[in-house]
Formats: structure tokens, C-alpha cells, sequence
């Protein structure tokens, strides 16, 4: 049996690529999938620790995220459809009104 | 039904009249007339029917709402509660009747004359009649000064109802803060009461009269300040409280706001001089008389002002040639001789007088509304004359109302006026203090009586003065009425209490007022007449000749100089062509004109501590409204910087989230210690 730190070590990395992607990247698109990365990172913890204790509830859980990563996808892409018609782009960094 | 059911409704049928003209305001009939008239009918219906339990019998003392419990040592209850005894019920049937004969007069002297804002009046006179029954019913000190305050604002309200001329906002003014400078003393009394007694009910066992009797009779402990003797200290909050009721009733030296609120319009006077305003400080002394019994020395020094009011205010009357301000100058000095006689262990006296004078004292100012009306608001009396043929029956209730006022028999104040004199008589003459209260009280009977006739001749007798005079305006039926209603009463009041024929005659039983009062027909233990005099501080003397003697000589002398200013009224100004005759009274006549410059020194009062007043401002604006200020400037200008980190753009927010998440986990880290 895989010892339960390299499903975490896997799960960091995925989560740090993830943080890099939304901290550098200015396209939209990047953006949500560098989310997704982070939401799958979160999810190997859950299936991992679920492994580990014998206990179906973290896995549960996974399967709730998910169902709610693919919402937030529908509500993303929405989101980035708005972006291109209001701006003609999807760069993150030009919407940048909606500020003090 | 019970009868506090019935106290309850007497209490929120005006306020509802009062919601009513506030929130349906244009869309009401007669801007609102009609709610108050079934407003105020209904409470006089209810008054009548409270009166006729306590007559059965019945009396009630409940609380009705508790509004705050105490902890601890301090574990006193603040309520509202409802006090239904003879006292209260009799007062109760006093304001709904003037109440509803002012509503029905104002519909003459409002609607007919076209004022405008009429809904603001009737919402004013509703809460104004609410908040005295609220202040008549209530059984506790506390209670009774919220709704006292309630009726010093109503007043202000009511007196500056014009607000848009310069007068009557001014007026306004005045009267609320003379009156808020007593009250300030009241509330510190009714603190202390609380922190004396632990309670501040009127009636019972545990009641603060009940607690401050036992106390002095060695049944009770209470706290004093400092330890020193409760009697004493019994009288400094007894005077306490008398701070309210000198401002609220008009007493010197706190009587300068009366006159002046004449600006008000005249039904409004009528109801703060005959029931509302003026009569609860009296009433309030009435109703806690079993703790003032308890201090000579307060008692004194109510009589004393009491008297020297009655004097004092109705020489001022004498000179002044509007109507409406002899009429002001004779409340002060009516309600003075109410003082002179709770002073002097006069309990039943004052509050015949009280009924009495509510009657006659309304009826002359909705007289002097009427003639107001027919003058066409023209108030100097100079420009009058010769109005008794064409206003009869403003002329013949007013006479009966200025011939009670005078004290001529048989009219209601000559019963009433004398038996306050009678009785400051008798317990004066072992008291040389109360015979000073006496003298006062004589000196001002023929005063009175020469003020009053002067007024009555030079308004509807001799010849007409001015154009309006000669062609005054017509009055209707709902002025005629109301002062119908007065006029029969102020002739028939003193039928109550007909203590001196009971005494020569020897008829039994006819001093139905002192047998009501003395709960001969039911009511609380601890506040009857009886009880009053018993624990009073004063004994009954005669003169020579006893009883009956004293009472034909007091009765003689009062009428004979009301009889004597009535002449010399009638010799004056009784003639068709009648002279100002101000001019013989020479230096005196300046002194009187500029009522003794009361007004002067009060402003000069004012003025002395406007260096105190302009510091304590200092200290308000700087230091208290610093702080607040200061507060707040901090708390802008920081968010002034802190907004800046939104910058609108997405990755910045992401970033702010990482590093925050990342702080936190090394906080955590940190504290929780997974380093070590």
C-alpha cells in the first residue's frame, strides 16, 4: 500500500500548480482551470485520509466537489463570456473597475 | 368590565384620537374635530361609570405593566399601574368633561374661523388629554412624572400651535423650559424617593406615604443620606418634588411662563388652566398628601407661597387690558389659594377649589374665546364695551363665571374660596405662619373680585369703544353650548359641599365632598381626608364664640371685601364711558405693568450664569464631542487608506488571499505549536 504522504506530497504539488496558475496567469481560461487543479488537489487529500481510515465519507465528499466544480465551471465559463463582450478579451486584469 | 379596564380605556381614547388626526390627517372631517369630540365623549361616559364604582364602592390599585425589575440590592420595580380612589375618580370625571366642552368649543373657535393645520390641533388636544389622565390615574411617583413631562410638552406643542407669528413659539419656549427647571427638581426627588423607600407607589401598605409615616414613627428604617434625621430629609425631597409642582403650576417664583402662554389659542388656555397643565402640580400634591402631612416644614412652605401667589399675582391683574391676560394673572392666584389651602392642612378645600375653579375658570376663557370670536380676535378690552346685548349668553355664563371667580354668594368660588380661608383660619390661629397665609389669602379677595368686574365692565358694559365693538361677529351653537354647560355648573358647583350651612344650620350629611373624600363611601386605606388629618401637623382653633361663630365671621369678611372690590369695580369702570385710571396709582402703576420685573431678573439670572453655561458648552463641544469626533475622523481617514488595497483586480485579490491564508497557517503553526 502507497504510504499515505506521497498522496499528500501529490496533492500539495497539484494545489501549488494550481495557486501559481491563478497567481501569473491574465487569460481567464487559465484561470478557471488552474481552479479545478486546486479543487483536485483537495480532492486526492479526501480519497487519500478516506484510504487511510477505511471510511467512505471523504470519498463522499469528493464526489461532492466534483458535482460543485462542474457548476462552477457552468458559472465560470458564463462569467468569461461576459468578460469577452464587455471587453473583448478575457484578460482578468482589464476588468478592473469595480473597485473603491 | 373592570374598573381599571374602564381607567385604561379613559387613558387611550384620546391617544387613539391622537393617532387617528396624526396619521389620517387631511382626509379627516373637520380636521379631526369629530374624533376627539367621540374620543373625549367616551372617556366622560367611562369617567362617569368609574365614578359610580367608586361610589359602589369599588377602588382599585393595579399594576398594570412592569417595564423594568431590578437585581441585587437595588430590586425596585418601575411599572405603569392604574389608581382609581375618590380623588382620581373625581378628577378623571373634571378633565373629560372640559375636555370634550373645549373639543365642541374648538370647533367654533377653529374650524369656523378657518385656521389652518387643523389636524395638528386635534392630534395636540388629544395627546394634551391623554397624558393628564394618564397623570391622574397613575399610582406611582414615576409614572406620574412621565406623564407629567408629557403634559409640559404638550403644552409647548399647544402654545406655539401658531408657530409661523413670532409670539407663540417664543412663548412656547418659555413655558416648556420655566417648567422643565422645576421639573428638574421633581426628578431628582422622585430618585430619591426610590433610593429612600425602594418603591415610589402612591397608595398601600408599601407605598412611600405608608413607608415615610412608619419610619417617622420608629415602625421602619429607611436610608437617608449621610444619616440624618428622616425628618428632614423627608422635607428636602418633599421639596424637592414641590420644584415641579411650583413650575407646572404656576407658583412664584416660577409663574413668569403662564402669562405669556395666552399666546396659545383659547380653547388650548381654557384646558391648561381649568384641567390639565396647571392643575396637575396641584393635584400632585393633592395625591402624595400623606407625605407632605408628614413635614410642618414643607407644609409651611407651601402655604406661604400659596398665599403669597394668590396676593401677588392678582395685583398684577389689576392694570392689564387684555382679556385673556387678566384671566392668566387670575390662575396664578386661584391656583394659589389651592397651595395656600394644601399648606394648611386643607386637603377637601383645595380640591373643591380645584373642581370649582376647573369650572368657572373654563368658562370665562371660553367665554373670552367667544368674545374673541365676536371682537374678531381683537383682545383689548379698551376697544370693547357694550357687548351685553349683543352676545347674551356669552355675557350671562361669563357673569356667573366672573361672579364665582369674584367669590359672591352663592356662586361656586364663594364656597370653595371661603372654605380654604375657613380653614387656613382655624389651624392658623396656633400656627402665626398660616395666619401670614391668611392675610395674604384676605388681602387678595377683594383684589380679585375688583380685577374680574373691571374686566366684566369694560368688556360687555357702558357704551361700544371701536367698530367691532358695535358690530360683533356672530357666535354659533357650539360656543353657545359649552358655555351653557359652565355656566349652569359654576353657579351650582358649590352645592358639593355646603360645609358652612351644614355647620350653622345643622343639616347632616350635606358635605357630600368631605364625606367623599374622607372615603365615607368606599375607598383606600391611607388616603382619606381622615387619615390626612390625622397625622397632620396641625390643630383646630376657634375663635371666640366657637365653631359657628368662626365660620358666619370668615364667611362675613370674604364677602364683604369681595363686595367691596366689586363696587369700587362697578364705580370705576361701571359707567358708560369708562377712564383708564391707572394713572392715581403713580410709581406703582410702572411696578405693576412690568409685573413687578419678574421677567427682568429672571433674565438677568440667566444671564449671570451664561459664563457657566458657555463653559460647560466648552466642555461638551471639546472634550465629550472631541472624543465622539475623534473616534470617528480616525476610523475615516484609516479606511481612507485601508480601501486602497481594492484594487479591482483579480490576481491582487488572489494574492491578498494567498498571503493571508499563508499568515494564518503560520500563525497557527506558531501557536500551536508544531515547530517545537
Amino acid at each position: 500500500m502507497v504510504p499515505v504522504e506521497y498522496y499528500l506530497l501529490l496533492s500539495s504539488a497539484v494545489f501549488c500548480i494550481g495557486l501559481y496558475g491563478v497567481l501569473t496567469r491574465r487569460n481567464a481560461l487559465y484561470f478557471l482551470m488552474s481552479v479545478e487543479l486546486m479543487l483536485n488537489a483537495a480532492n486526492i487529500n479526501l480519497i487519500a485520509f478516506s484510504l487511510v481510515w477505511g471510511n467512505l465519507t471523504g470519498q463522499v465528499f469528493a464526489l461532492f466537489t466534483i458535482a460543485l466544480a462542474a457548476a462552477e465551471v457552468a458559472v465560470g465559463i458564463g462569467i468569461i463570456l461576459v468578460l469577452y463582450r464587455n471587453f473583448g478579451d478575457i484578460d482578468v486584469m482589464d476588468a478592473a473597475t469595480m473597485r473603491w | 368590565m373592570t374598573v381599571s379596564t374602564y381607567a385604561q380605556a379613559i387613558v387611550l381614547l384620546p391617544f387613539v384620537s391622537f393617532v387617528v388626526a396624526l396619521l389620517a390627517r387631511d382626509n379627516l372631517p373637520k380636521g379631526g374635530a369629530y374624533s376627539g369630540i367621540a374620543a373625549t365623549a367616551g372617556s366622560l361616559l367611562l369617567s362617569l361609570a368609574t365614578l359610580a364604582a367608586v361610589y359602589g364602592g369599588q377602588t382599585v390599585n393595579d399594576t398594570v405593566y412592569e417595564w423594568a425589575v431590578g437585581t441585587g440590592a437595588q430590586d425596585w420595580t418601575l411599572s405603569f399601574g392604574v389608581l382609581i380612589d375618590p380623588l382620581s375618580a373625581l378628577m378623571l370625571v373634571i378633565v373629560s368633561l372640559i375636555a370634550l366642552l373645549v373639543h365642541v368649543f374648538s370647533l367654533g373657535y377653529m374650524n369656523d374661523e378657518g385656521e389652518d393645520d387643523l389636524p395638528r390641533y386635534y392630534a395636540g388636544l388629544g395627546l394634551f388629554t391623554a397624558s393628564m389622565f394618564g397623570f391622574v390615574v397613575a399610582d406611582n411617583l414615576l409614572m406620574a412624572f412621565m406623564f407629567f413631562e408629557l403634559v409640559g410638552l404638550c403644552s409647548y406643542l399647544l402654545i406655539g400651535f401658531h408657530f409661523r407669528e413670532p409670539g407663540p413659539p417664543s412663548a412656547a419656549k418659555k413655558a416648556f423650559l420655566v417648567t422643565r427647571f422645576g421639573d428638574y427638581f421633581f426628578l431628582v426627588g422622585v430618585v430619591a424617593v426610590f433610593t429612600t423607600f425602594g418603591t415610589a407607589a402612591f397608595a398601600g401598605t408599601e407605598s412611600f406615604p405608608a413607608l415615610a409615616e412608619a419610619a417617622l414613627g420608629g415602625d421602619a428604617t429607611v436610608w437617608t443620606p449621610g444619616n440624618i434625621a428622616e425628618s428632614t430629609w423627608f422635607t428636602i425631597v418633599g421639596l424637592l418634588i414641590l420644584g415641579g409642582v411650583i413650575g407646572k403650576s404656576a407658583q412664584f417664583p416660577l409663574h413668569t411662563w403662564l402669562p405669556d402662554a395666552m399666546e396659545g389659542p383659547t380653547p388650548v388656555s381654557a384646558l391648561i388652566h381649568a384641567a390639565t397643565m396647571v392643575a396637575a402640580g396641584v393635584y400632585l400634591v393633592a395625591r402624595m398628601y400623606g407625605f407632605y402631612v408628614l413635614s410642618p416644614t414643607a407644609m409651611g412652605i407651601i402655604a406661604l407661597v400659596g398665599g403669597f401667589t394668590a396676593l401677588f399675582a392678582a395685583t398684577m391683574g389689576v392694570v392689564k387690558q387684555e382679556l385673556k391676560q387678566v384671566l392668566a394673572y387670575s390662575t396664578i392666584s386661584q391656583y394659589g389659594y389651592m397651595m395656600l389651602a394644601l399648606g394648611s392642612g386643607g386637603y377637601v378645600a383645595a380640591v373643591f377649589h380645584l373642581t370649582t375653579h376647573a369650572f368657572f375658570k373654563a368658562l370665562l376663557f371660553l367665554g373670552a374665546g367667544s368674545v374673541i370670536i365676536a371682537m374678531h380676535h381683537v383682545e383689548d378690552m379698551w376697544e370693547m364695551g357694550g357687548l351685553k346685548n349683543k352676545l347674551p349668553v356669552t355675557y350671562w355664563t361669563f357673569l356667573a363665571g366672573s361672579l364665582a371667580l369674584a367669590g359672591i354668594f352663592p356662586f361656586a368660588g364663594f364656597w370653595s374660596k371661603d372654605e380654604i380661608l375657613y380653614e387656613t383660619l382655624i389651624h392658623g390661629l396656633n400656627e402665626p405662619l398660616l395666619l401670614v397665609g391668611y392675610v395674604f389669602g384676605l388681602l387678595a379677595v377683594p383684589v380679585t373680585a375688583f380685577y374680574t368686574f373691571r374686566m366684566v365692565f369694560l368688556t360687555f358694559h357702558g357704551e361700544p369703544r371701536s367698530d367691532l365693538a358695535r358690530d360683533p361677529h356672530p357666535v354659533r351653537w357650539n360656543v353657545k353650548g359649552p358655555l351653557s354647560v359652565l355656566g349652569v355648573l359654576a353657579v351650582v358647583t358649590g352645592g358639593i359641599n355646603l360645609v358652612p350651612v351644614k355647620k350653622v344650620v345643622g343639616i347632616k350629611g350635606i358635605d357630600y365632598l368631605h364625606r367623599w373624600l374622607n372615603n365615607d363611601w368606599g375607598g383606600l386605606a391611607g388616603l382619606s381626608s381622615h387619615h390626612y388629618a390625622k397625622i397632620g401637623p396641625y390643630e383646630s382653633a376657634y375663635l371666640p364664640g366657637g365653631e359657628v361663630a368662626t365660620v358666619l365671621a370668615g364667611a362675613a369678611v370674604s364677602l364683604t371685601l369681595a363686595l367691596v372690590g366689586l363696587a369700587l369695580a362697578w364705580r370705576l369702570y361701571g359707567v358708560a364711558d369708562p377712564a383708564e385710571h391707572t394713572a392715581k396709582l403713580g410709581q406703582l402703576r410702572e411696578l405693576l405693568y412690568n409685573n413687578y420685573y419678574q421677567d427682568e431678573y429672571q433674565v438677568r439670572i440667566a444671564d449671570a450664569v451664561r459664563d457657566a453655561a458657555s463653559g460647560a458648552d466648552t466642555v461638551d463641544q471639546g472634550v465629550v464631542d472631541g472624543v465622539v469626533n475623534g473616534v470617528s475622523s480616525i476610523s475615516l481617514l484609516s479606511s481612507e487608506r485601508v480601501r486602497r488595497i481594492q484594487t479591482g483586480i483579480v490576481g491582487n485579490y488572489a494574492l491578498l488571499l494567498t498571503l493571508g491564508l499563508t499568515t494564518l497557517l503560520a500563525v497557527f503553526a506558531l501557536l500551536g505549536g508544531w515547530f517545537q
